[in-house]
């Protein structure tokens, strides 16, 4: 007798078997993770789209890894057979990140691949999309990236209204009534 | 002869537009030829607003994404993160929950009313529906203490418990609101006019519908089943008895009757809820709010509004503060690529009543 | 459907059936009374029930509210554990999420049914809740209370071994915290800060709280050791005031402070570890000289901070061990032997010299250590007992409570019999008594005073209840009584007490006439009081160093009136405890340094 296997295994393996070397993930109920290379993705997409029932497209995300240096991409899809999101994840080198267009696999994917494309700065080569499309006249850098310092550009854009200078921190005033010297190394561990 | 080609920028100040955006028209006669969105006149970068806020304060933004619902998208952040979390939700909160979730839909519905008909020129059930939409508001103010955003979904269950007497006031709500909604039906569908103006346009085929990833009433209208409450149910939908309005022929008619179909069919259920309400806990609270931190990974979580699936892509890395949040709204899908396809070829005087059936709401595409 | 489609156009005429009925809106002039009872509308903010803790601008995500001082007719408290500051809301900013309200920790921001202002000056939008508004206060809708406010009010439970177990041993009661159940009371906390300032040492309490809840304990340990070199004993036995002013104990439990200060220094095993991620920076030697009296908490401190910035530091202790008081007379279920010998080896891997069981006055003079060293601290603790005062107290078998517990702490042996009676209601006196609960006797607490009026921490009191401890209020002594012998105790003669009370001061005990009782025993410890000896000091520095009552008088920087002598701990502040001493010590070094270090520039 063999073990029986849950609706989620069952899709991990089957995409095993057609890929080689992609690794899967069962997160939870109703999510599977492929973790796939930026040139397998579109193949992936295609082979569950036709072969597995996943002829639904959820959404395109892009999640910027500062830290790592990479932009990932996560393409979700789902199918009204399993009701599984499948999350298929690749990353990119976020120097020149470029990405293959797949929006000819399902052309809702053209909107995100615009939206991408201005917050984040990810060419999709052969891609046919307006170029602007939320910002206008923006030229500086792509603002969903995490180094773009919103806070920065806020002060830098907008002025303060008058009136609320004389605000004080709860912490600088106890530490100063108290005569406390706070170490520059903790600092960072101070209410912010 | 040939018809010179005229180009019109209709919006983003225009009463038939949903919301600020523009549609750029190329039209031969009253006929479309060539249709371009432009959005981004409501961009308030809410996403990038939320990598520096901590996962309590993201609650609060999150129902400004879309001024005509602001509970699905509350409810589609509390799942993701209650996934990513494994937070476990009280089953009084849960029933909670989709009873706000079903409120919310309900007035959602009524502004729908006021957007069809006034598009149509039809203005009596607008101001109707309009007026009566503020009784459920007031549900929602005694409630959550607010009538347009309610920030009452929380990861974990929901604010506050429902205060004394609620239940009745939901109920006798729902008595007047049924009644009145056979009224706005014969204004409405009864209508000659409106059947004219509905029957016929607009049409998305089946095939486009799922390739353009057309979701809710539009695409319950083109024939095909998908309801996120019945698909992947979350809260109290698994335990309340309800149905999908599947109506065929993807026009604007088909449209709006799955919404009139649906309207009785959240009023259905909840009195459903009010009758089963369970008894205990509604919140299964957090820790501080300034210490909160949810484990690193990530989720999608999804809930139903009137215009379709609303999700959100959730990321943590661990910290107090989310990594990144992206939306998909169904005005994401419906009112880009999808408007300018099936723009072409209708009137122009069609236009903001085929926006309007189809949901689209420019703060949720720019956030 | 056919051209002319004549149920189409009748059927919309039935909503002619509306025709003249009442409108559904309202009119203007009833806006304003009528919202529903959990509106948010605008602030209010009960001024005096405000600490001042900043937590509602902290949590405010558009930046809308600001801590400012108020004028003075407003009379805000500027007492410790309170900032002195309150919320002011911008309205042009806030989005009514009433977030504010449910992270109040005192309760005392809260929303109201008010929403409508209309106003041409923008600048007007900034109002300063319950001052701006003082009508707001009947005017409340969206409240928090306990249950549905957002602080979590409720201390993870500290694990204790069992009553009836721990009398057997002197086994540490108090298990400690798991990394689990630390991070998540420390979590509780809300980093207001307002705890450091009623430490006497100050210490940094916010950070290291919220280092643990972010898992970074080495970190924590490195902020503790900014101004406090014995952590872990304050982490098991500290007086820990600074839980008294805590914001979440004004409607709660305070933040376990102490418990996780104890969870951060048991992180570090061994003095090896500690130094491992302490790991401080000498400064290279100043060629100064410090001889340090008494290795106690401030004389430790004195010791460590100096011998970081370069100092060549001696201390001098008379006992065996060193830790002071905290060794001598904290008994071993507080605090462990080893815990201080690992704290104390720490400081000696820095670099600080301490020489045991050198009593100064015998085997060394204090003009010795006065003459060789560039500056002098004396942190002599008080371990003179005071005296009863009533007859018989001179007997065998009636020992002072410090006299015993460092008997006890040294390891020698008391025979304390079956029947104690424990005279005082202090923390020492309460030590006494679960020692002596502890050697299968049988005591009984005398306290002149009711319950209530125990100065002893109220969990010390419960955690002798526990053990089996009598205690009898209201009972003053009134003489003891020896047996045939004439050596030993046989009996102790008390007499009740009623309280009385009296204008501006506590109640205080009279006597019931009539009332004695005599209860054999075979044991009494007092313990009512201790006094610093000084008789170390020879005659002609005694007549330089002022005192008062006791207690040696210094400024600011613990300086007394030899220049080159500095002083603290139990013999300078009122307060006697440990964290008072340590911070008598660290304000030491900054004297000793400017004396030394600025003078000779």
């Amino acid at each position: 007798m063999g073990t029986t296997y849950s609706k989620e295994e069952i899709l991990a393996q089957q995409l095993q078997t057609a890929f080689e070397h992609l690794i899967t993930e069962v997160v939870r109920k109703d999510t599977v993770f492929a973790f796939a290379t930026k040139e397998q993705v579109s193949s992936i997409l295609l082979y569950a789209k036709e072969k597995l029932g996943y002829i639904s497209f959820v959404h395109l995300s892009c999640v910027d890894w500062l830290e790592s240096g990479e932009f990932e991409l996560v393409y979700i899809i789902w199918s009204p057979e399993t009701k599984i999101n499948l999350f298929v994840k690749t990353r990119l080198d976020r120097e020149n990140p470029s990405m293959e267009n797949t929006d000819m696999i399902w052309r809702q994917i053209n909107t995100y691949q615009r939206e991408i494309r201005e917050m984040f700065g990810v060419e999709f080569p052969g891609f046919v999309g307006e170029k602007e499309f939320i910002l206008e006249d923006w030229e500086d850098a792509p603002p969903m990236r995490r180094d773009f310092d919103t806070l920065e550009y806020v002060n830098d854009t907008f002025f303060e209204r008058e009136g609320r200078e004389d605000k004080q921190d709860v912490r600088e005033r106890i530490a100063k009534r108290s005569g406390e010297e706070i170490p520059d190394f903790a600092k960072k561990y101070s209410r912010e | 002869m040939r018809e010179k080609s005229t180009t019109l920028y209709l919006g983003p100040q225009h009463p038939g537009i949903t919301g600020n955006m523009m549609v750029k028209l190329q039209l031969e006669g009253d006929t479309i030829v060539k249709a371009t969105t432009h959005v981004g006149y409501l961009h308030r970068a809410f996403e990038k607003l939320i990598e520096r806020r901590n996962w309590m304060q993201s609650t609060t933004i999150l129902c400004r994404f879309c001024v005509p619902e602001p509970d699905p998208p509350e409810a589609a952040f509390a799942l993701a993160v209650e996934q990513i979390e494994g937070r476990e939700v009280p089953e009084r909160g849960k029933y909670l929950r989709s009873l706000v979730l079903e409120l919310a839909r309900i007035q959602s519905f009524m502004l729908w009313y006021a957007g069809q008909n006034g598009s149509a020129g039809l203005y009596t059930v607008g101001q109707w529906s309009v007026g009566d939409r503020n009784y459920v508001l007031d549900l929602f103010e005694e409630l959550t203490g607010g009538r347009i955003y309610h920030m009452y979904i929380w990861p974990g269950g929901v604010r506050r418990d429902i205060p004394e007497g609620f239940e009745d006031k939901v109920l006798h709500t729902m008595d007047y609101i049924e009644k009145r909604i056979d009224d706005y039906d014969r204004m409405m569908f009864d209508s000659a006019i409106f059947q004219k103006r509905a029957q016929g346009v607009g049409i998305i085929s089946k095939e486009k519908a799922m390739e353009w990833g057309v979701v809710g009433a539009p695409l319950r209208g083109c024939g095909i089943g998908h309801d996120v409450r019945k698909d992947n149910p979350y809260d109290a939908y698994d335990k309340l008895d309800f149905q999908m309005g599947i109506f065929d022929g993807g026009d604007v008619w088909a449209r709006a009757k799955v919404r009139q179909f649906e309207i009785r069919q959240s009023i259905s259920m909840v009195r459903q809820i009010i009758q089963n309400l369970p008894k205990g806990d509604y919140l299964n609270k957090m820790p501080n709010p300034m210490k909160w931190t949810i484990p690193a990974g990530s989720a999608y979580g999804k809930v139903e509004s009137v215009r379709g699936e609303f999700g959100f892509h959730v990321v943590s890395d661990g910290s107090d503060k989310p990594r990144r949040v992206h939306a998909r709204g169904p005005a994401y899908a419906h009112g880009i690529s999808l408007l300018e396809d099936i723009l072409v070829g209708e009137n122009l005087a069609d236009v903001s009543f085929i926006m309007n059936s189809l949901g689209v709401c420019p703060p949720e595409i720019e956030r | 459907m056919s051209f002319f489609d004549l149920k189409g156009l009748l059927r919309p005429l039935t909503g002619l059936s509306q025709f003249g009925k009442n409108p559904h809106t309202k009119r203007m002039d009833v806006l304003g009374q009528d919202t529903a009872d959990r509106y948010r509308g605008f602030h209010y903010n009960d001024l005096n029930a405000c600490i001042g803790c900043g937590n509602c601008s902290t949590i405010c995500m558009n930046e809308a509210i600001d801590m400012v001082e108020l004028a003075a007719e407003f009379n805000i408290s500027q007492d410790k554990g309170n900032s002195g500051l309150r919320p002011r809301v911008d309205y042009g900013r806030c989005c009514w999420c009433a977030l504010c309200v449910d992270v109040c920790p005192t309760g005392s921001l809260n929303l109201t049914k008010e929403y409508d202002y209309v106003s041409p000056d923008a600048n007007s939008f900034l109002w300063t809740p319950g001052v701006d508004n003082p009508y707001g206060k009947d005017q409340l809708s969206f409240t928090s209370s306990v249950e549905t406010s957002l602080m979590n009010f409720e201390r993870i439970p500290m694990r204790e071994l069992e009553g009836t177990e721990r009398v057997k041993s002197f086994a540490e009661v108090v298990l400690g915290y798991n990394e689990e159940e630390a991070r998540a009371e420390a979590s509780r906390c809300i980093s207001c800060s307002l705890c450091t300032e009623v430490c006497p040492d100050h210490m940094h309490i916010p950070e290291y709280i919220n280092a643990i809840a972010k898992g970074n304990d080495d970190d924590a340990l490195r902020i503790i050791y900014d101004n406090n070199p014995l952590p872990e004993m304050c982490g098991k036995v500290c007086t820990r005031r600074c839980e008294d002013v805590c914001a979440i104990a004004v409607r709660g439990e305070a933040v376990a402070i102490r418990w996780l200060k104890r969870y951060a220094t048991e992180r570090a095993q061994t003095s090896d570890l500690i130094k491992e991620i302490v790991n401080p920076e000498i400064q290279e030697a100043n060629g100064y000289k410090v001889g340090i009296i008494g290795a106690g908490p401030s004389g430790l401190t004195a010791a460590y901070y100096l011998a970081l910035r370069g100092f060549d530091v001696t201390v001098f202790e008379a006992k065996r061990f060193g830790g002071g008081m905290t060794m001598y007379g904290i008994p071993k279920y507080r605090l462990p032997m080893d815990s201080l010998d690992k704290q104390i080896g720490y400081l000696q891997k820095i670099g600080v010299k301490i020489n045991f069981n050198t009593r100064v006055g015998t085997d060394i003079t204090f003009d010795e250590i006065y003459k060789k060293h560039d500056a002098v601290f004396i942190g002599i603790g008080f371990e003179k007992p005071w005296k009863l005062g009533v007859e018989g107290e001179d007997l065998e078998n009636s020992i002072p409570a410090v006299e015993y517990l460092r008997m006890i702490n040294n390891e020698e042996i008391f025979d304390v019999g079956k029947k104690v009676v424990v005279i005082g209601g202090g923390n020492v006196a309460i030590d006494g008594a679960r020692v002596a609960a502890r050697h299968n006797a049988e005591v009984t607490i005398l306290y002149r005073r009711r319950v209530e009026d125990m100065p002893a921490d109220w969990e010390e009191i419960e955690g002798a209840e526990d053990e089996g401890v009598h205690i009898h209020p209201q009972a003053i002594p009134v003489r003891i009584i020896a047996d045939e012998s004439g050596k030993k105790v046989k009996a102790i003669e008390y007499i009740e007490a009623e309280m009385v009370a009296e204008e501006g001061a506590r109640p205080r005990p009279v006597p019931i006439e009539g009332s004695n009782k005599i209860i054999e025993v075979d044991t009494i410890i007092g313990a009512i009081g201790q006094e610093a000896d000084y008789s170390f000091i020879s005659e002609e520095y005694v007549n330089k160093i002022e005192l008062n009552r006791g207690r040696i008088v210094t400024n600011d920087q613990q300086q007394t009136s030899d220049a080159k002598i500095f002083a603290g701990g139990d013999a300078v502040n009122r307060t006697a405890d440990a964290i008072s001493a340590i911070a008598d010590g660290f304000r030491a070094v900054k004297g000793i340094e400017a004396m030394l270090l600025k003078t000779k520039k």
